[in-house]
């Protein structure tokens, strides 16, 4: 047992020290470089190092290697009043070349200071990797979308990439025996297996009735394996989850709503839009709002769920690691080394419990939204008094299951949004 | 302190929102028509397929229990069968030996009667012989007396000689 843990914590260790150390080393390496009096303060600390590793961005960060900037696109309309689309290489091409100009930090919430266009100014700030993390402005008209490609844009399309090649290299082992169906062979075949046929019987199957869950499994399988990538794809150095953001887990979140809305039955919308048919108009009138609120929370929390538990686990690393730098700064060299050993520790327990994470959050957002829409597309059968019985019992089985699992989710969620 | 960028982190961004719907829709349709198709319908055959093949091994698994039965059955019946056939063919020939010995029996009897008969006839016949014999010798003797001078004495003593030539039998 032991042996077999000490291989496995030394390497998240290794791991550990190189995705973390590294970003940071440049960070204490610019100290001596000495930009303009800039030094090491506690806000820089936790703006660049924690949150600044947390956040979207439009770059990708490979220190010390390399930066790469992504591309920028703006959908803008210009000072008269055409609406075109803009593209540069990168921030920097953005600044230079377009007519942009970039905010000072901290001016976001105060009034308006004038955007930095000079070209002087702009190459210090450029120097000092500032247009990386302060918002750019257009200097005549105004931008209608910053269409830009991010980083957790990319890392999610690489989660899909890397979900692309699995299951179509997959879908062809299973196109080759087609006249008879084969064993599974070799490990990958069958871990996949194992998980798609979890999603189909233990998410699927349970939560949507009459058999339509066949409708929706090819939606249920992408998103899990989506979410469980990306999620993934979070723990490893250099990249990020692109679940860690709320406009990812959003669009995840809509696109069940969406689905719900599509595919409910006529009985949903009936209960939805005019209460319980056996309850008095007065409480009706009060529970359809409540009703109404309720779906779209239920949705809502989807996504905020997904979102909080991807970002709380990275906001936890780099917090522990960001104390090292902190310590260093209040208290002197000597406590930061004795809080690296300690702050190495806890983020190697976060790390695998975030592994952990990985696939809860994937099962529990896929659960949920099975639920959701089983709830949804689910008929009462009608016929006479039995209506009003069967629909009530119908009713409570789904309000008794939401129960379950958001019992479950909580319990199961608990260790890690504390 | 002020957090400058944690606004940033729970504000979703339009561009974001944009490209990942895009990206999402995409990855969706093409998983959905190249990925999931083949490989949930390729479980759902074999799964169909392995609970066939059980069913089928468990109805041969029947089949094979009762075609044993039936032999079980068919052996018991023809052991039984067997039996009786050898416990029939011994009382038959038991019988037949009975039989058999009766007959010899009586086949001994016959001809030991049969001998007895013989005997008797052949006895009769010697006697008979014999009768005829005596007769002839007791004329042959009637004639020496008569030739010889006959007295009484004489007479007696030869018809006594000729008596005692006679077989005692």
């Amino acid at each position: 047992m032991i042996g077999r843990v000490r291989p496995l914590y030394i390497v998240a260790l290794a791991v550990l020290g190189v995705s973390l150390a590294l970003p940071t080393a440049p960070a204490k390496a610019s100290v001596p470089a000495g930009e303009a009096g800039e030094e090491v303060t506690l806000e820089g600390i936790v703006n660049n190092t924690i949150l600044g590793h947390a956040e979207d961005g439009y770059y990708l960060n490979f220190k010390p290697f390399a930066q790469v900037e992504l591309p920028r696109i703006m959908l803008v309309r210009t000072a008269d009043g055409a609406l075109t689309l803009e593209a540069y290489g990168s921030t920097k091409g953005l600044l230079r070349g377009g007519p942009y100009g970039l905010t000072a930090h901290g001016d976001e919430g105060e009034g308006h200071a004038d955007p930095i266009t000079a070209s002087a100014e702009l190459s210090e700030a450029i120097g000092a990797k500032e247009h990386l993390h302060s918002p750019v402005v257009r200097t005549s008209g105004q931008v209608v979308a910053d269409l830009s490609i991010s980083r957790h844009l990319i890392f999610g399309l690489l989660a899909m990439l890397i979900v692309l090649g699995i299951f179509i290299a997959l879908a062809q082992r299973y196109k080759k025996g087609h006249d008879q169906p084969e064993a599974p062979q070799g490990i990958f075949q069958n871990m996949m297996e194992v998980l798609v046929v979890f999603v189909r019987d233990e998410i699927a199957k349970p939560n949507i009735p009459d058999g339509k869950w066949r409708t929706f499994l090819p939606y249920l399988l992408t998103a899990f394996f989506f979410i469980l990538v990306a999620n993934i794809l979070g723990l490893v150095p250099f990249a990020g989850a692109a679940t860690s953001n709320i406009a990812v887990t959003g669009v995840m979140a809509v696109m069940t709503f969406a689905i719900v809305l599509l595919y409910a039955s006529t009985d949903y919308y009936k209960e939805l839009l005019t209460g319980p048919p056996d309850a008095p108009v007065l409480i009706r009138i009060i529970l359809v709002p409540i009703e109404i609120i309720g779906l779209v929370m239920r949705h809502l929390a989807l996504a905020i769920r997904l979102f909080a538990n991807m970002m709380g686990g990275s906001l936890i690393i780099f917090s522990l690691i960001g104390l090292v730098f902190m310590m260093n700064v209040i208290m002197g060299e000597a406590a930061a080394w004795s809080t690296t050993i300690i702050s190495i520790g806890f983020t190697v327990f976060i790390l695998l419990l975030k592994l952990l994470v990985a696939f809860i959050q994937a099962y529990v957002f896929t659960i949920l939204s099975a639920l959701f829409i089983g709830m949804a597309v689910e008929e009462h059968h009608s016929g006479g008094e039995q209506e009003v019985e069967s629909g009530s019992g119908l009713d409570g089985r789904a309000e008794e299951r939401l129960d379950a699992v958001e019992d479950k989710v909580e319990r199961r969620a608990q260790p890690t949004t504390a | 302190m002020t957090a400058l960028f944690a606004q940033s982190l729970v504000t979703p961004s339009v561009g974001l929102i944009f490209w990942k719907t895009v990206a999402f829709l995409i990855f969706l349709y093409i998983l959905y028509r190249f990925g999931w198709g083949p490989i949930t319908e390729s479980l759902e055959a074999r799964e169909e397929d392995i609970e066939q093949s059980i069913r089928r091994a468990e109805e041969a698994l029947q089949e094979a229990k009762e075609i044993q039965a039936e032999n079980e059955q068919a052996r018991r019946d023809a052991e039984q069968k067997a039996q009786r056939i050898l416990r029939e063919a011994r009382d038959s020939a038991e019988e037949l030996r009975e039989e058999q010995k009766a007959q010899t029996r009586q086949e001994i009897q016959e001809m030991k009667e049969q001998a007895q008969a013989d005997i008797e006839r052949e006895k009769q016949a010697a006697l008979q012989e014999l009768r005829d014999e005596v007769a002839d010798l007791a004329i042959g003797a009637a004639q020496k007396i008569i030739e010889n001078d006959l007295d009484a004495d004489r007479h007696r003593q030869l018809v006594n000689d000729a008596l005692d030539d006679l077989p005692t039998n």
